[in-house]
């Protein structure tokens, strides 16, 4: 994975067209579900994915190696959806709780099952309303706590890992998991009793 | 409150936290696991917060549109009006083996027409000079 690192940095610092494809290609996906899953909207989410790719083709020869390439991306990532929505808090952007085409037309349709009756939250609700209630959730936590829950629970990154692309010290890293996790669990609960 | 509406604290939340991630010692971890086992308020948080955790390690993985690495090029491309990424060279621009193959071909037919034909050339044998006569008078040499 070094050696191919090492490759890819080296052609992407020569401005080579196809290794800048193939970094998408390789990244794409986990990158644009780390910003979706951040935004909560899937205009923005692209967008901010796009950006993602041209900050780090333009800036390659910023990047000093001291890490691995995925983890300077995920760095530039969340760099890049923590100003997207500080932009989206200033104009009071109202779509950011837009959740997929699918789940969206499921509502319109009336096709939304309520949720079942149980104690814990994760065995109440299943499928596309588990999805919207959880994106909920995690949009309205503030931007800190959103970071580490994304990289932890969503993308399963180690908490080494979160250090490095956050720059936060360990500690910080699990106590800011710990209250997002509780906070979540809280607003799930809450959602259940309401539905109760 | 009852028992079971106990809530734990924030430190032995943390602690719990630590506990489900599995970032605990072995003493430590042992000592959780036997609270989770025998205190319903402990039982009641290790459900919860691992239920959420894997509720959010379930979520649907969103998918990058099919079109992503065209469109971020073509945003390069256009913003920097051609200049970001490097010049291609000559092998990116001629299709050198397209032309490679076309070349095989054409010794190839070459050598067909070349065995084909009666002389062992490209040029067709030269035909003998047609005589006034058939009799061959006109090749013998006059006195």
């Amino acid at each position: 994975m070094a050696e191919l690192d090492a490759s890819l940095i080296r052609r992407l610092r020569s401005r080579d067209e196809r290794a800048f494809r193939e970094l998408i290609e390789a990244e794409r996906d986990r990158i644009y579900n780390i910003t979706y899953r951040m935004l909560g909207n899937r205009a923005e989410a692209e967008d901010v994915a796009q950006e993602v790719f041209i900050t780090v083709f333009k800036t390659i020869e910023s990047f000093r190696e001291e890490s691995k390439l995925s983890t300077w991306l995920y760095r530039v990532t969340v760099n890049h959806c923590k100003n997207r929505i500080k932009y989206l808090a200033r104009r009071h952007d109202r779509d950011r709780d837009e959740l997929d085409e699918t789940s969206h037309s499921q509502e319109t349709n009336g096709a939304v099952v309520g949720p079942p009756q149980h104690a814990q939250p994760d065995r109440a609700l299943a499928g596309a309303q588990m999805e919207k209630l959880l994106q909920e959730a995690i949009a309205q936590l503030d931007e800190d706590h959103r970071i580490v829950v994304v990289l932890r629970d969503v993308e399963d990154l180690s908490i080494e890992e979160i250090c490095e692309i956050t720059g936060l010290p360990d500690g910080t890293v699990k106590s800011r998991l710990h209250r997002a996790r509780l906070a979540l669990r809280k607003r799930l609960q809450r959602h259940m009793v309401e539905e109760s | 409150m009852t028992a079971e509406e106990v809530e734990l604290s924030d430190d032995e939340l943390a602690t719990l936290s630590d506990y489900v991630d599995g970032l605990l010692p072995e003493a430590e971890r042992a000592a959780i696991a036997a609270k989770v086992d025998a205190e319903p308020a402990w039982k009641r948080a290790h459900g919860d917060m691992t239920g959420t955790r894997d509720a959010l390690s379930g979520m649907q993985k969103a998918r990058a549109p099919a079109s992503f690495a065209q469109d971020v090029t073509a945003t390069i491309h256009k913003r920097s009006r051609g200049s970001l990424f490097a010049k291609r060279s000559a092998g990116d621009k001629v299709p050198f083996m397209a032309l490679l193959v076309l070349a095989l071909l054409a010794v190839m037919v070459v050598a067909y027409v070349m065995w084909a034909s009666g002389s062992g050339s490209l040029h067709s044998a030269p035909s003998a000079p047609e005589g006034p006569s058939g009799d061959g008078s006109a090749l013998a040499p006059r006195p």
